[in-house]
């Protein structure tokens, strides 16, 4: 009975690819009022929609080791459905109804973890549910502008009026991607959700408010650039967003570095990866939004990759610590190179894919000729090595630092599987970034209305700032890296294994293994001796989000005293004014 | 054929330039501080040396394999540097790459390094190597933005349309762009690992850094790809900002002038902490770079 139901939950979670795979024609469902909702697969929604496909079955798969969980699978399965509703909706009322059933049903998945707290929750739900409420307001915003819930440029509406409408949807939009400061949930729900369910929250449900971000210049004639003119060679209004963004992935990189616990660290690094999409977007230009749909791409693998790795060792060792790891490399070979790729695709690094985007990206800000973006987007990625280092030397390099991981052993196969076949898409993608250029992200600039970016080989990336050819860096590291092993035996001599892992040069000290020779937590520790670093970890949100729950208890305070203790006499007020204004409608030959 | 040929040459050349240099670099100081100082050759013996050592201590695979992937590393740097201009020769595959791809191979040998140290298990090297990438993370910011001012000066990122466009000496980066030149000299040094803003290396007053397990023939790697790997910086630095070279002696001519600027800069000044080092770029450097975007990007009578 159970291996049924798995095997149906395993085909459930393959929906999101079966309906990008033969999806036809739009579906249209008249509702009351002559109003009709509208079902179809754009290119934009198609994007996300093969997202959600890659994501989906591979979370799932460790999902369905151990015991049976039968309402953790249908939460799943209506998570699925809910945003494919969103993303194929054409109008706001199936957009919003599937954003809530995204966010009910994640809601109710997290609560099922064991170490999700009343605290962590209720941030969860209240910061999601304030999200809805700033869409709710910019979709009847946005029917009382035009007397339609379909998702198309604003015909006629003053500046001020459009203002309001992006900040509205661009509110709710940047609650769901964890921006500053309204990022407090994502670290603990992220932390708190069962641990592979993580991966989808990081991977794949952060990339609706992508989705969301995206859609957003096209609800305006101009796009951005039409709100508040334009500034150098981009719009004002993207570079307000832009730095948005730039100042999230900044200050969420020292946080990163400074956590103590893996899931932790990746959530804030989940924010800082997603504040380079929200910079991408603000520029605007279709090589940013290239950049922006190629890092979302990367991001979504690279956090799948990681968030399930580390799933895997939480499972076998029990620690989440980066204190209680640490020589796992001997005893977990795979999940080693399974987060070496995925830091090496986190920071960036040629020859794999995160290159590709960042590449776009800074060519896009040097294009629109925001220098002092581009200066501060690249001090959170090149900080970003050191939290990359952090993840993958405490757990794996160094001494092993509890008795768990002394005896672990490799991940069970549901884990593997997806950590092998997220490895190879990302190896890939990073020798063939034009080809992921062609199929995946000029589909979707297209239908935009935007230029394509092309790609004159599948190797090849190229911009007008000029490329540069994945397979010929991937060859020439490649054969160096060969040619300089094979030398290397070749000359005379030979290796010796030291004989203990106590065998190091230690200050002519002989250490034992009670000397703390694990370096884990510690790392980035002295970090903080730098001002500026010092000055940003020492400052929280905290009292951002208090002075925000004070204020709003001060309005509900001055509404609540509108009220009297006798509701009585505000019925018969309520109703001698409704009898008045109905005389007055009546004598004034109205109705 | 002509491929490998071409790469085998820039090897050659950046090894054998590498060592020259660091040759050079010891004599000099020596002199400065009034010794004899060893011979020009004394790197090179060094480095066959610690090559030929019959024994060499490991770690474990990955302690193993991160010289070989620093090295693999500083050999794609070289190949993706255009050693000269207008000439067929001393290319590589640098038309398949660009500036800001160079920037991040760069960093491919400390990420390397960093696997090997960590997997040694000595937390002084560990130590070292965090110094070193929260030095990378103080340099880069000011030295990509120095980059950046030159990228958007030619509006390209290859390596090549910027040499071209500087035919003359008078059309050299360094004198239509000098703020850039300013921006990117400090944090150059500080790239090449040199003094005043070097991370503490190997057995000096503290026993400490990011090379403290490393013997013999993984040493030796280690020492052979950073004399490369200072070559390709110095190369990229005068295609980018002295108009590259058209044969062998001018690049080398150039790329020394700008090494005895280096050098003479390392030598006046003492070591500064690693956390003094991030502090001062980020106000120095990089207040100079907002300074020229400002001036050049910002306002109308500029680019």
């Amino acid at each position: 009975m159970s291996l049924i139901v798995k095997m149906l939950f395993l085909a459930v979670s393959l929906s999101p690819a079966l309906t990008l795979l033969v999806w036809g024609d739009a579906v249209a469902w008249p509702l009351l009022g002559g109003i009709e909702l509208t079902f179809d697969l754009n290119p934009v929604s198609g994007f996300f929609m093969l997202l959600l496909a890659l994501g989906a079955p591979l979370v799932a798969l460790p999902m369905l080791r151990g015991a049976h969980e039968g309402p953790a699978y249908g939460l799943y399965a209506l998570l699925l459905l809910g945003m494919q509703l969103l993303l194929l909706a054409g109008d706001f009322i199936g957009f919003f109804v599937g954003w809530e059933i995204m966010t009910w049903s994640s809601y109710l998945l997290l609560l099922r973890s064991e170490r999700s707290d009343l605290e962590g929750a209720q941030s969860y739900i209240l910061f999601n549910l304030a999200s809805a409420f700033l869409l709710l307001a910019g979709i009847l915003g946005f029917y009382s502008l035009t007397g339609d819930f379909r998702i198309e440029a604003l015909a006629s509406a003053g500046p001020a009026e459009q203002l309001i409408l992006a900040a509205l949807f661009g509110g709710a939009f940047l609650i769901k991607v964890g921006t500053l400061p309204l990022h407090i949930w994502v670290p603990r729900a992220y932390d708190q959700a069962p641990d592979t369910f993580s991966a989808f929250l990081s991977a794949l449900m952060s990339k609706m408010g992508i989705y969301g971000l995206v859609l957003l210049p096209t609800l305006f004639p101009q796009g951005l650039a039409g709100l508040l003119g334009s500034l150098l060679n981009g719009p004002a209004a993207g570079y307000i967003l832009a730095w948005i963004g730039v100042i999230t992935s900044i200050i969420a990189t020292f946080k990163a570095i400074s956590q103590e616990d893996m899931k932790r660290l990746l959530a804030y690094s989940s924010i800082a990866q997603v504040g380079y999409i929200t910079t991408a977007i603000g520029v605007g230009s279709s090589l940013a939004l290239g950049g922006a749909l190629f890092q979302a791409l990367v991001h979504t693998l690279v956090k799948l990759l990681l968030f399930i790795t580390f799933a895997g060792i939480i499972l076998q060792t029990g620690q989440r610590r980066f204190n209680d790891l640490g020589h796992l490399i001997d005893r977990m070979p795979i999940a080693f190179f399974a987060v070496l790729i995925g830091i090496i695709g986190l920071a960036g690094m040629p020859p794999l894919p995160g290159f590709a985007a960042k590449y776009l990206i800074f060519v896009a800000l040097i294009d629109a000729r925001w220098l002092l973006l581009l200066a501060a987007m690249l001090l959170s990625s090149t900080a970003a090595f050191i939290y990359c280092y952090k993840l993958i030397y405490a757990p794996f390099l160094g001494h092993a630092n509890s008795p768990e991981a002394k005896a672990a052993t490799e991940a069970p196969w549901p884990y593997l599987v997806p950590q092998v076949m997220l490895m190879g898409l990302l190896v890939l993608l990073g020798i063939f970034p034009g080809l992921a250029i062609e199929l995946v992200i000029d589909p979707v600039l297209i239908g935009l209305g935007m230029a394509a970016l092309g790609a004159p080989s599948p190797g090849e990336l190229a911009t007008a700032y000029g490329g540069y050819d994945g397979v010929v860096l991937m060859s020439v590291f490649g054969s160096a890296f060969m040619i300089v092993t094979g030398l290397f035996f070749l000359l005379r001599g030979r290796m010796r294994r030291a004989g203990s892992a106590y065998d190091l040069s230690f200050a002519g000290e002989v250490p034992t293994a009670e000397t703390p020779l694990h370096y884990g937590a510690g790392m980035g520790r002295e970090l903080r001796r730098i001002p500026l670093v010092d000055w940003i970890l020492s400052r929280t949100t905290t009292r951002f989000q208090a002075g925000l729950t004070r204020q709003s208890l001060a309005a509900s305070g001055l509404l609540g005293g509108l009220y009297r203790r006798d509701p009585q006499t505000w019925i018969l007020l309520a109703v001698l004014l409704f009898a008045v204004a109905l005389t007055l409608m009546l004598l004034a030959g109205g109705l | 054929m002509h491929v490998i040929l071409d790469a085998l040459a820039m090897i050659g050349l950046s090894y054998v330039m590498g060592f020259l240099f660091y040759g050079f670099y010891r004599q000099f100081s020596a002199r400065v501080q009034r010794r004899w100082g060893p011979s020009i050759w004394q790197n090179f013996f060094d480095n066959m040396k610690f090559l030929l050592k019959s024994e060499t201590l490991s770690h474990g695979p990955m302690f193993f394999f991160g010289p070989m992937i620093i090295a693999a590393g500083a050999i794609t740097t070289v190949l993706f540097v255009p050693f000269l201009k207008d000439s067929d020769w001393l290319q590589g595959f640098s038309h398949s790459g660009n500036l800001i791809l160079i920037v991040y191979l760069l960093v491919v040998g400390p990420l390397g390094n960093a696997l090997a140290v960590g997997s040694s298990g000595n937390p002084f090297g560990v130590m070292g190597v965090t110094r070193g990438l929260t030095r990378l993370m103080g340099l880069e910011v000011p030295f990509f933005l120095g980059l950046a001012l030159v990228m958007l000066q030619h509006e390209t990122t290859s390596v090549h349309a910027i040499m071209a466009a500087q035919d003359g000496i008078a059309q050299w980066n360094l004198f239509t762009n000098p703020i850039a030149f300013m921006v990117i000299l400090l944090p150059f040094i500080a790239s090449q690992n040199a003094s005043p803003f070097d991370v503490v290396g190997a057995p000096v007053e503290v026993y400490a850094g990011p090379r403290v397990e490393f013997g013999g023939r993984l040493l030796g790697v280690l020492m052979t790809q950073n004399m490369m790997m200072t070559i390709a910086k110095l190369v990229l630095v005068v295609d980018l900002f002295m108009g590259g070279a058209t044969n062998i002696f001018i690049l080398i001519a150039k790329a020394f002038s700008l090494f005895l600027l280096t050098a003479a800069i390392s030598l006046a000044f003492p070591r500064l902490k690693t956390e003094q080092t991030v502090d001062f770029f980020w106000k120095v450097p990089l207040g100079l770079g907002v300074l020229g975007v400002v001036a050049t990007v910002w306002f109308p009578w500029g680019a």
